[in-house]
């Protein structure tokens, strides 16, 4: 606990610091990731970050010493080549697009192993900071890099907001922003640029392997909540924000813990819990809604049944009789009557069933519903009487006033359903 | 217009079919006869190609039923043959036209077996039925359009089936290769075989079919070519779709869930 | 130059295994998986350490078999993102090999005391010790490095797979509806393929790593397939990428004192660039009349 209001308060600079720097970063790569995810090309993040080995290595000999400039510079440089050649690759060979990732990405992290392991066994002791890009170490960034890396992501979010109308157009229409004079080359271009930035200072902070996570996951959990580019990148960010102070967190309290695990750790969270929650496609959340819907499909079927005694002169049913009916839903059925008891459609007479005023407006209509399918079926889609039962039980639960009123409409306000049934209306009122 | 069939040999009975729970065919009911040329017609996105994947069990129905041969589908895989979209596979495959032709025979061979001498000649014959005999080595990637068609259709020979089903197998094809996959059929419907095939081109169609199935959303006709290519039927089928399912189709897509499903 | 025994087992193991990777690598390309062999072989590391901290050993069942299951875990959580949760098939993958990824590496550091992997040696191995690693019976006879053995099985069991399977294969790599109409499962086909390369992805990350494993998966095929049109030649040519791969990358290492794994990747994606800029269609400024260049543009 104390630890927790310790890192919280930000009272020690140096979390102050890192939580600024991992903000910014967070931002950065929740940003460019979104448009990579949206534009179906999410693992060429995961090639570039892998890619970028060979470069870091480069920008460490150079420097002699972990100087940040040296490595951004290489490491730019190394994806830079690697996402030219995808590109080359994609357009000259047979190859298909995810033979040339896989290619790409284990070609240059190989290379980028030799290059680490011949540093290493040059005996320079600064080398143990260049483990760090591995997995990532948030925790121990200086404030000279975070200077320069956050920087970097200011610079990224700052093009993406002032190019966001041609970016959209870049991820939604190239062809059409081509036609109406958008240079989309240069947009990519752009954009391919600040996605190799993004990564860059990205695997300071979780490291090469799982970079990929930082781009793809905060876009792709958003993406269950909400369907607009807006609210989509400003979700985006504030998962990975969430992420990755939670991360610095876990690595701060335990100090033997990388920090680029457990942001990827609370990233993952963040999209599953928006899967299983959101009511856009979240499964429990879709669950609760066909269990409803199920509920209400019994109520209807209960009330068409009531209403067709009353056709048959029935004042209402035996609950026994009723439990006849549907012989295998008793549970269901009991929790009909329930429900409709406390809407007031239906009440209990001594074990008999009878519909209200208002239960038998309800189920009307429901019978309403299910006669003007079937004749809708019969008389436009030419489907013979005898098949058209069941698609009607099912539609008679959906059909809205809407559509209810055009079926009416279009079958000029009918008084027969291919069976020589009355379908009920006020005017011919049974009660 | 839908013309029953007794004892027929493909029975589709009320199917409804969703993709991601939208509906694309509504209440679809007919039965076909042996040893008859079929087409199935439609507009783009009438549900022609999901009509078949359905009838083969490649996308679950909603709700209703295919009988093939009077039983499901899993009975009597070994009597279907299906010809997919050309474009449904990918032609850069390292593989020459021979290999896919003998493809045609493995569901007979089972697991594990290989297919030896017998099944060869099997695939010679069939390439010999649609004229490439000359390509036998050819990799597939060095044909043309026309070519791989035919190639495909060699291949569901070698299945040796009963009931054939074609999605557009004159899509993107020469003429002369049109001519000779009709003659083709043709003479197959003469011995028996019952050929269903997805087309997308009303005049040909004309000529080239014994039975018409017309589909927009929902089954517009099913019955012998003369009753049914009538200009009303027609209309019905390339007149644009039906508003009120359409709205009824946008209502349910909309939901969270199929409601349809039981 | 003499015979250097423990130079020709680490060639013959690093052969083994590349020919394994390269024989699944080829079914995985052709299926446009490459990237879930690679998501497979990063996901793996969870059931590695579990499996490690259950029995103890780095060399039990149990690892192989927490490898294999969190293999199959991948393949489905994989599909499961992209039918249930309609996640694209690329950021699926993305997500599923950085999640399980991320909690090897926790569990790595959370049983540190116990578990003494240690995450390099997951991602590049250690193949130069291999010769050290002796297989002893109870009796005390050497049967020579364990490793190869393993690299020697893994391959045995590659070829029984690929050979009894071959044509289910082939046919559902090449058209699944095709196989699904004639009553092949080609799920089933799926998930036994994906179980292999979990397999090959365990039995070789010990003295390769994940990354070798993921490039002997990807390159070499994928070299291979720009230059033949024939899957017979594709197999083949893909084994002698492998040992040449084997065989050079080893020497070059040893002349350049580094890893051999990553050198191996190295020699690999040398013989891969080389395919490209001699198969590929040529680019513009190769002939000399010079076109609308789009750098960075994929």
């Amino acid at each position: 606990m104390e630890d927790f209001v310790y890192f919280f308060t930000f009272q020690d600079p140096s979390i102050a610091w890192v939580v600024i720097g991992i903000t910014l970063l967070g931002i950065g790569s929740a940003y460019v990731g979104t448009f990579s995810f949206l534009d179906k090309k999410a693992l060429l993040g995961d090639a570039i970050s892998h890619s970028v080995l060979p470069g870091i290595c480069l920008g460490f000999i150079l420097a002699g010493e972990k100087n940040p400039l040296y490595i951004v510079t290489g490491a730019f440089l190394a994806g830079g080549l690697a996402t030219f050649l995808s590109s080359w690759l994609k357009k000259n060979t047979k190859l298909s697009e995810d033979s040339i990732i896989a290619t790409i990405l284990s070609v240059f992290f190989g290379f980028g192993i030799v290059m680490l392991t011949a540093l290493q066994k040059s005996g320079n002791p600064e080398i143990a900071g260049l483990n760090s890009f591995i997995f990532g170490n948030a925790i121990g960034i200086s404030e000279f890099d975070l200077m320069i890396y956050g920087g970097l992501s200011l610079t990224i979010i700052l093009v993406l907001t002032v190019f966001l109308k041609e970016f959209r157009l870049m991820v939604f229409d190239p062809a059409f922003g081509r036609a109406i004079g958008f240079p989309i080359n240069g947009i990519r271009f752009l954009f391919n640029v600040l996605m190799i930035l993004a990564v860059v200072i990205g695997i300071q902070a979780i490291g090469v392997v799982l970079m990929a996570a930082l781009l793809i996951t905060p876009g792709a959990a958003a993406r269950f909540w909400t369907d607009r580019l807006n609210s989509l990148l400003i979700l985006a960010a504030l998962f990975s924000i969430l992420s990755g102070i939670l991360g610095t967190y876990i690595s701060f309290v335990i100090p033997q813990m990388p920090t680029g695990p457990w942001v990827v750790v609370f990233l993952s969270l963040f999209a599953l819990i928006s899967f299983l929650v959101s009511p856009k496609s979240g499964i429990i959340f879709r669950y609760l809604k066909r269990k409803n819907y199920l509920r209400k499909t019994h109520r209807d079927h209960l009330l068409k049944s009531l209403y067709k005694a009353l056709e048959e002169g029935q004042k209402g049913l035996l609950i026994d009789k009723i439990y006849e009916l549907y012989p295998f839903q008793k549970k269901e059925i009991h929790q009909s009557i329930i429900d409709l008891n406390k809407v007031g459609y239906i009440y209990n007479n001594q074990g008999i069933i009878i519909l209200t005023d208002s239960g038998v407006t309800e189920a009307m209509r429901v019978v309403r519903l299910h006669r003007l399918w079937e004749l809708y079926l019969n008389e436009s889609l030419k489907i013979a009487p005898d098949h058209v039962h069941e698609s009607a039980e099912q539609m008679e639960h959906l059909l809205t006033p809407e559509l209810e009123e055009l079926l009416e409409k279009r079958l000029n306000f009918p008084s027969l359903d291919p069976h020589q049934e009355t379908i009920p209306r006020e005017k011919n009122d049974l009660r | 217009m839908v013309t029953q069939i007794e004892n027929p040999v493909l029975e589709i009975h009320d199917l409804t079919v969703s993709y991601d729970q939208t509906p694309v065919l509504w209440n679809v009911d007919f039965s076909l006869p042996a040893g008859k040329l079929i087409g199935i017609l439609g507009p783009n996105g009438a549900g022609k190609s999901t009509l078949i994947k359905a009838i083969m069990g490649l996308i679950p129905p909603t709700s209703g039923y295919v009988k093939i041969f009077d039983k499901p589908i899993n009975d009597v895989r070994a009597r279907i043959s299906y010809v997919p979209q050309r474009e449904s596979v990918d032609w850069n495959f390292p593989a020459s036209v021979l290999d896919v032709v003998l493809m045609g025979t493995y569901g007979k061979l089972g697991l594990f077996k290989r297919p030896g001498r017998k099944e060869k000649e099997l695939a010679m014959e069939c390439l010999e039925q649609v004229g490439m005999t000359g390509f036998v080595n050819r990799q597939i990637s060095e044909l043309s359009g026309g070519q791989q068609q035919r190639v495909f259709i060699a291949r569901a020979l070698a299945q040796q089936a009963d009931l054939y089903l074609m999605d557009e197998p004159f899509a993107g094809v020469d003429m002369a290769t049109e001519t000779a996959i009709f003659q083709l059929l043709r003479d197959m419907a003469s011995s028996g075989k019952t050929v269903l095939v997805v087309h997308h081109d009303i005049h040909s169609a004309m000529n080239f079919f014994d039975w018409v199935i017309m589909l927009n959303l929902h089954l517009v006709a099913s019955g012998p070519k003369s009753e049914v290519m009538t200009e009303e039927l027609l209309r019905k089928t390339y007149g644009g779709k039906l508003n009120l399912l359409t709205k009824v189709t946008d209502l349910i897509s909309k939901k969270e869930f199929n409601p349809l499903k039981s | 130059m003499t015979f250097d025994s423990n130079a020709f087992l680490i060639i013959l193991t690093g052969t083994l295994i590349a020919i394994s990777c390269g024989f699944l690598g080829v079914f995985m390309m052709l299926r446009k998986m490459s990237m879930t062999g690679d998501a497979i072989s990063h996901a793996v590391l969870p059931g590695i350490v579990i499996g490690y901290f259950v029995s103890g050993s780095q060399r039990s069942l149990e690892v192989i078999i927490g490898a294999g299951l969190l293999g199959i875990l991948a393949t489905l959580m994989i599909e499961g993102l992209r039918k249930k949760a309609k996640v694209q098939l690329d950021a699926s993958i993305g997500i599923t090999f950085t999640l399980l990824f991320a909690i090897g590496i926790i569990l790595i550091n959370m049983f540190a005391y116990k578990v003494d992997l240690d995450q390099e040696c997951v991602l590049y191995g250690e193949i130069a010790y291999l010769p050290i690693d002796l297989w002893i019976t109870k009796s005390g006879l050497n049967l020579g490095p364990r490793i190869t053995w393993l690299a020697g099985l893994n391959l045995l069991f590659v070829g029984v797979f690929i050979y009894l399977l071959f044509k289910e294969l082939v046919l559902t790599s090449f058209d699944e509806n095709f196989s699904s109409v004639m009553g092949i499962p080609a799920k089933g086909v799926n998930l036994a393929l994906m179980s292999m390369v979990s397999y090959t992805t365990v039995s070789s990350f010990e003295s390769v790593g994940a990354i070798l494993v993921v490039a002997l998966l990807a390159v070499p095929p994928a070299t291979a397939f720009l230059w033949t049109k024939s899957l017979n030649s594709l197999l083949k040519l893909t084994a002698a990428l492998a040992i040449l791969i084997s065989v050079l990358g080893y020497y070059l290492a040893f002349w350049m004192d580094s890893s051999i794994a990553g050198m191996m990747v190295t020699v690999a994606g040398g013989f891969f660039l080389a395919s490209a800029l001699i198969k590929g269609k040529k680019p513009s400024w190769f002939k000399g009349t010079p076109k609308e260049s789009k750098p960075l543009g994929i």
